[in-house]
């Protein structure tokens, strides 16, 4: 039986090496043109190169997304860029334009070609159009039940890839231009504003807001694998290091568990509570279980949360030294309890008992962020690059975080 | 001959003058204020015998399948001039069931370029519902440069966003209040007012304004531009609109007197004249 692909956002090529080594299977970016993410850091074509030289290496993929709604003007040069794409090295295009697709299916016949969510596709007969299109693969649009996906996987042979965690539209993707109209940004071109995130004002009421809570399937991956998906899909390019590391790093771990029979409830409550610890919003399953309702939204206008449990990440390992060199994120002390976890998926919880700073000098606080401390630890575990430290639980609370 | 297509917001009082009616297939269609039925279609067929689309652009479900199937069936005997389609499903129905009936692209956002028109053309396509967030010359280079037949809507209160959740009843029991089928918002930073407006489909955003293309028919007309649509929805003395724009069109648009009375629709010309952005840094 085929595994069940992990796929991760990258922003940029430090996200695509992370998500990677954290266990996806594959990584989506966007190129410097024709991408919806048009105001995030994305790939220049030497860095798709230096990437999908470091994906094959470990036997992963690259898919690049290709899916904006094209404009007349937005087809010029879209052709040279698709070959230099290709001669890159990438996997797979993320198109939503048939137009694009029939092009790359006509001259890159070995590449894959994955119609987006963009095109919000939500039923099997639309499928077996782009099948007999050559899609190889569709993102199946966020409305589709638990079902319904069954059911469409039934009656396809297009492999099926669903989203399982991360923000949702409000409205079918494509089918929203709230962005056009309201700040003069195109939703289909990568300016999504996101409106509907803002609060509206309605006559004598609260404002109207429409915004909906964040997807989060982690307690039905077992379902998703078992209806045949084939890949699951994490939103988020534009995401930090330190989310993507947590959130993959949890969805390798489920995903693992599952194959290896190793699956149990109280596991879950520990991945579930690292993912809520990185969530900024409250999360749902949205359309999967049931029609969406009042619960999958908030009504009180824009409701991200942070918190500063992401201490920093590991730049190298002393063994023979006990020392770990780190870059510092958020302030901590000696004396917190602390989570060190790894690429591996090794968490290693202990207390902070000798903290130094850039020159080894003994401190009892790291308060200044972006800056090189040191931590002594003693373990017999691997602690590679990219490891990153988290807090578990400050030293004057009793509860762990 | 430019012609001048209808979608009404009043199924008793139809533009009958109109050279074609839009009518929104009931359960199918979205973005639409009124909708017929499969019967009420029917009857119209009967007694109009100028051209008729039928609007089924809802974005489709595994349960739909099989009744649109039907339905497609049924329409094809009627003599429509085209389906009005989002989904994709419905260019495969037209395939699988070996349908004669014409299609429209009519995927609200999307139809915007003319490379994928004519890729739909070659697909058996015949027309494209051009997007509504273009430019009028992107508009001319579709027309120009694309084998397809282009349908140009015109003046409307827009539709800027179609979800599937029920918005309006979920703000409702939020506020614990008894709902109603629609919302008129303001947007606060532009102070623009939308129409949030919910049915059995979803919920669909509508600009509160008028966009008042009358200034880009005379264009579209020298440019052979085939169809251009006018939609009734929050117009007053619409059918008025619908004769003296057919008039105009009549007189080569050279009637000025046409675009002076009907500057009383607003000034707002939508996207025909400005680009949208997309790189904010």
């Amino acid at each position: 039986m085929k595994r069940i692909e992990l796929l991760s956002p990258a922003g940029d090529l430090e996200r695509l090496k992370v998500t990677l080594l954290y266990g996806a299977d594959a990584v989506y970016i966007g190129g410097e043109k024709y991408s919806l993410r048009a105001n995030a850091n994305n790939f220049s074509i030497d860095e798709i190169r230096e990437g999908c030289s470091f994906a094959h290496k470990l036997g992963k993929r690259v898919h690049l997304t290709l899916n904006i709604v094209f404009h007349n003007e937005d087809m010029d040069g879209v052709e040279e860029y698709i070959k230099e794409v290709v001669d890159a090295g990438i996997d797979a295009f993320i198109v939503s334009d048939p137009f694009i697709i029939s092009h790359i299916k006509n001259n890159y016949p070995n590449v894959e070609v994955h119609l987006s969510t963009q095109n919000s596709t939500s039923n099997y007969e639309a499928i077996k159009f782009f099948e007999s299109e050559g899609v190889d693969r569709v993102v199946l649009a966020r409305e589709v039940s638990k079902k319904e996906m069954k059911e469409i996987i039934d009656k396809v042979n297009t492999d099926i890839e669903v989203f399982i965690h991360g923000a949702m539209c409000t409205c079918f993707s494509g089918r929203c231009a709230l962005s056009n109209y309201v700040t003069n940004r195109d939703a289909n071109r990568g300016g999504c504003a996101q409106v509907c995130r803002f609060s509206f004002e309605n006559e004598g009421e609260k404002d109207f807001t429409f915004a909906t809570k964040d997807l989060n399937m982690a307690n039905y991956i077992k379902d998703l694998i078992e209806i045949g998906v084939t890949s699951l899909k994490v939103e988020g390019r534009m995401r930090s290091l330190y989310y993507l590391a947590t959130v993959i790093g949890t969805y390798r771990s489920i995903i693992d568990d599952y194959y290896n029979n190793t699956l149990t409830s109280e596991k879950m409550k520990i991945y579930q509570k690292r993912l809520d610890r990185v969530a900024n919003r409250e999360t749902s399953t949205h359309f999967f279980l049931k029609e969406a309702d009042e619960t999958d939204q908030y009504y009180t206008g824009r409701q991200e949360l942070s918190n500063q449990d992401y201490l920093g990440q590991v730049i190298e390992y002393n063994k023979k030294e006990n020392l770990i060199k780190f870059y510092e994120r958020n302030y901590f002390e000696v004396g917190d309890t602390v989570e060190l976890f790894t690429p591996n998926q090794d968490h290693i919880e202990f207390v902070v008992e000798e903290l130094f700073d850039e020159e080894l000098n003994p401190v009892d606080v790291a308060r200044h962020p972006d800056s090189i401390y040191y931590l002594r630890l003693k373990t017999n575990k691997e602690v590679v690059e990219y490891s990153m430290i988290k807090v578990a639980r400050r030293k004057n609370e009793n509860k762990s975080i | 001959m430019l012609k001048v297509l209808v979608e009404n917001a009043q199924k008793d009082n139809l533009s009958f003058d109109a050279d074609g009616l839009i009518l929104p297939l009931k359960d199918y269609a979205v973005e639409s204020i009124e909708t017929f039925s499969l019967d009420e279609i029917k009857n119209i067929r009967d007694t109009y015998t100028k051209e008729i689309f039928i609007k089924i652009n809802k974005n489709l479900m595994n349960e739909d399948i099989e009744k649109v199937k039907s339905i497609l069936l049924e329409l094809e005997k009627l003599n429509i001039t085209g389906i009005m389609f989002y989904d994709l499903a419905i260019l495969q129905l037209k395939k699988e069931l070996n349908l004669k009936l014409d299609l429209v692209w009519n995927q609200t956002h999307m139809v915007n370029n003319y490379k994928t028109c004519d890729y739909y053309y070659d697909k058996g396509v015949k027309y494209a519902y051009l997007g509504k967030e273009i430019t009028l010359e992107e508009i001319i280079e579709i027309i120009k440069k694309s084998k397809i037949t282009s349908i140009v809507e015109v003046i409307s209160r827009p539709s800027v966003g179609f979800s599937k959740r029920k918005l309006v009843t979920n703000y409702y029991k939020d506020l614990e209040k008894k709902a109603t089928s629609s919302l008129l918002v303001k947007e606060k930073v532009t102070g623009e007012f939308y129409d949030v407006v919910e049915d059995s489909n979803g919920t669909c955003f509508y600009l509160d304004k008028i966009v008042n293309g009358t200034s880009i028919i005379e264009e579209l007309f020298e440019k052979d531009c085939r169809y251009i649509v006018l939609k009734e929805y929050g117009i007053d003395s619409f059918n008025e609109l619908v004769t003296d724009t057919i008039h105009y069109i009549q007189g080569e648009c050279k009637d000025n007197s046409y675009l002076e009375k009907y500057k009383k629709l607003g000034d707002s010309t939508n996207f025909f004249f400005k680009k949208t952005i997309y790189k904010v840094k």
